[in-house]
């Protein structure tokens, strides 16, 4: 079988670029600094090398300058204002609320990092995110939801068609938020995502933070080419989804990327035959359940090491 | 009516050079232990001439609530860093096996405070619930099999600490607000962190929802309660008056994140509007939080603001 290692995203900063953004912006809310181009590309490279020596087959840029997570995307629009820190999921992690002020417009490059690191490594994954920003951010703005998310949606489809003419054949959209979605939203969401899905590079749907069980079956007509699944919060109920649903291509979740404690090859082994015996994938990426950033530098390696060493023994 | 504080207070920015000779090797173990307790002098005597009545030392050996007792607990191991938010980081600890006690926490510094100050001491320690919730857990199945473990390691800490003489503790448990499905682990675990402890015992809680907490929080066992109000304009002050409130109150009165003073007037306002719930000798008036992050001067200004705004109430009231 042929498997695909890849990682979800972001990853620990290095110290000393972690030393220098406390320097240059403080450890305040405002976060507005323009980082030093040079500077930002000597730090992905080095994670860029990182996750290569770890044998990560496809990596991202670690999203080092992404100060409030998957929202970073909504302070690149205009439209949004940064607000006070509220809780990520549930991680001892605080973000700036986004709140909606005007008009939600793309006017300027979203993933202005990924292109320092596409330059230096053109096998890359971009990472946005669309229905998770709308329900994390605070609407003060739009009269309905619906308008919100539509004008999120051409947002984020103007910059996946710039990453496409720039040559960027991998694209992953995180959608934490779509595991607790409601049964009558699927239908608003398939419209979304079929429209952002509309593209001809691979896209990737990566849900995490518990099973998605509730979005299926309807999930399997947003468009994605592959759809993720967390195979470390969500086990029991994913592997359940994998049983009962055709999904052609899959990434499986199967690394815990918010605890210190290493797995154990076998178990992790046992655990991803059982998966892949239950479908037959077309595409089988392998990844750590969520972000790496959770963890300390020294334990993220290991964990992507992990996936290297678990894809050693699985024929 | 008593004035006290929820713990930290700025170190001295001679402290802070000597610190990082110290971490560059330039110093030795003995003029950094002489710098730590000149440092807890000034400190007192600054918690002195504002006048607070219950005072602790400043933390000024503690760089950080968790990592700090982690470190001297057996079954905590620290691999590094993660960012808590923007450019803020933590070191996260790791429970790697059993959770047992090793070594003193905060006995010695209760003994030294206690040497060189009549006042009445507060000794505050981060709670079980807390350290466990902002740490990984490698070793136990279940997290509550983890808190308990450690309440345990600090229960052993407190009676430790009243056998020599303290008689008021204060439980730092920030991350219980956090977890309102958890109220009933965290609190078995404050009842087996104070078994068969004789001291008066507080809990302080900031940041969260406080309404998720109520009523169920009115059950842990301890005699008071120390909230952050002035953080949030005063408005969960109704949450207490909804629930009844009972417990001696903690009234955190002072925004520990604005560098503004506020006048003696304005903190006069609030302490009547708490004095609207609870009895005058329930109420323990303080900052919101630990002082550390304030500019000395500022931190200073605001506890005189305080004991002053205090003391013009008392009198008004004849108290």
């Amino acid at each position: 079988m042929n498997v695909t290692t890849t990682v979800v995203g972001s990853y620990p900063r290095p110290e000393w670029f972690r030393d220098y953004l406390r320097k240059v912006e403080g450890l305040q809310k405002e976060l507005n600094v323009k980082v030093d181009e040079e500077i930002m590309k000597k730090a992905i490279s080095e994670i860029l090398d990182e996750q290569r020596r770890a044998g990560i087959d496809l990596p991202t840029d670690g999203q080092l300058i992404w100060h409030d997570f998957l929202l970073t995307i909504a302070s690149r629009l205009d439209g949004f204002e940064m607000n006070g820190l509220i809780r990520y999921f549930d991680n001892n992690l605080y973000y700036r609320i986004p709140i909606t002020r005007a008009k939600i417009k793309r006017s300027a490059e979203i993933l202005y990092d990924l292109d320092v690191a596409f330059e230096i490594y053109r096998d890359i994954k971009a990472v946005l995110s669309c229905y998770t920003i709308t329900k994390l951010s605070k609407n003060m703005f739009y009269k309905k939801y619906d308008e919100f998310l539509w004008d999120m949606c051409r947002a984020i489809r103007e910059e996946i068609k710039r990453l496409e003419s720039m040559g960027v054949k991998y694209i992953q959209i995180d959608e934490p938020s779509l595991i607790y979605a409601k049964r009558d939203e699927l239908g608003l969401l398939e419209e979304i995502f079929k429209e952002i899905t509309r593209v001809k590079s691979e896209t990737i749907l990566m849900t995490y933070f518990g099973s998605a069980e509730n979005i299926f079956p309807e999930v399997l007509d947003f468009g994605f080419d592959v759809i993720g699944l967390d195979f470390v919060e969500g086990y029991e109920e994913n592997l359940n989804v994998v049983r009962e649903y055709d999904i052609h291509s899959i990434n499986i979740g199967i690394v815990d990327g918010r605890n210190t404690k290493i797995e154990k090859v076998n178990d992790l082994k046992e655990k991803f035959e059982k998966i892949v015996s239950s479908d037959n994938f077309k595409i089988v990426y392998t990844s750590p359940n969520t972000g790496l950033e959770f963890l300390p530098r020294v334990k993220a390696y290991e964990k992507m090491e992990l996936l290297t060493k678990l894809r050693g023994v699985i024929i | 009516m008593k004035t006290t504080v929820v713990g930290s207070y700025p170190k001295p920015k001679w402290l802070l050079e000597i610190l990082n000779m110290y971490g560059e090797g330039k110093i030795d173990k003995s003029l950094m232990e002489e710098a730590y307790m000149d440092s807890v002098k000034s400190v007192v005597k600054d918690h002195e001439i504002a006048g607070v009545d219950i005072i602790w030392d400043g933390e000024m050996r503690r760089e950080e609530m968790v990592s700090y007792f982690a470190e001297r607990i057996d079954g905590f191991k620290i691999y590094g860093e993660v960012r808590v938010w923007g450019n803020a980081y933590y070191p996260k600890p790791s429970i790697v096996s059993e959770l047992e006690y090793r070594e003193k926490l905060v006995i010695d510094d209760f003994l030294y405070l206690k040497s060189i100050t009549d006042r009445n001491i507060k000794v505050p320690i981060t709670g079980a619930y807390t350290i466990v919730d902002w740490s990984f857990n490698e070793y136990y199945l279940k997290r509550e099999e983890a808190i308990y473990a450690l309440a345990e390691v600090l229960n052993r800490e407190f009676r430790g600490l009243v056998r020599v003489g303290a008689n008021y503790i204060q439980l730092d448990e920030p991350a219980i607000p956090t977890h309102p499905e958890e109220l009933e682990i965290a609190k078995n675990a404050v009842e087996i962190m104070v078994k068969g402890i004789r001291a008066y015992i507080g809990m302080h809680i900031c940041y969260g929802d406080y309404r998720a907490i109520f009523p169920d929080i009115l059950d842990f066992k301890v005699d008071q309660i120390d909230f952050e109000f002035a953080n949030r304009k005063f408005e969960d002050l109704k949450i207490l008056e909804d629930y009844d409130y009972d417990k001696d109150l903690g009234f955190g009165c002072i925004d520990v994140h604005s560098k503004t003073v506020e006048s003696v007037e304005e903190v006069k306002r609030a302490i009547k509007m708490a004095l609207d719930i609870v009895e005058p000798d329930q109420l323990y008036v303080d900052p919101d939080c630990g002082l550390k992050l304030l500019p000395r001067n500022i931190a200073f200004e605001k506890l005189r603001v305080m004991v002053k705004a205090t003391n013009e109430v008392k009198k008004e009231f004849d108290l």
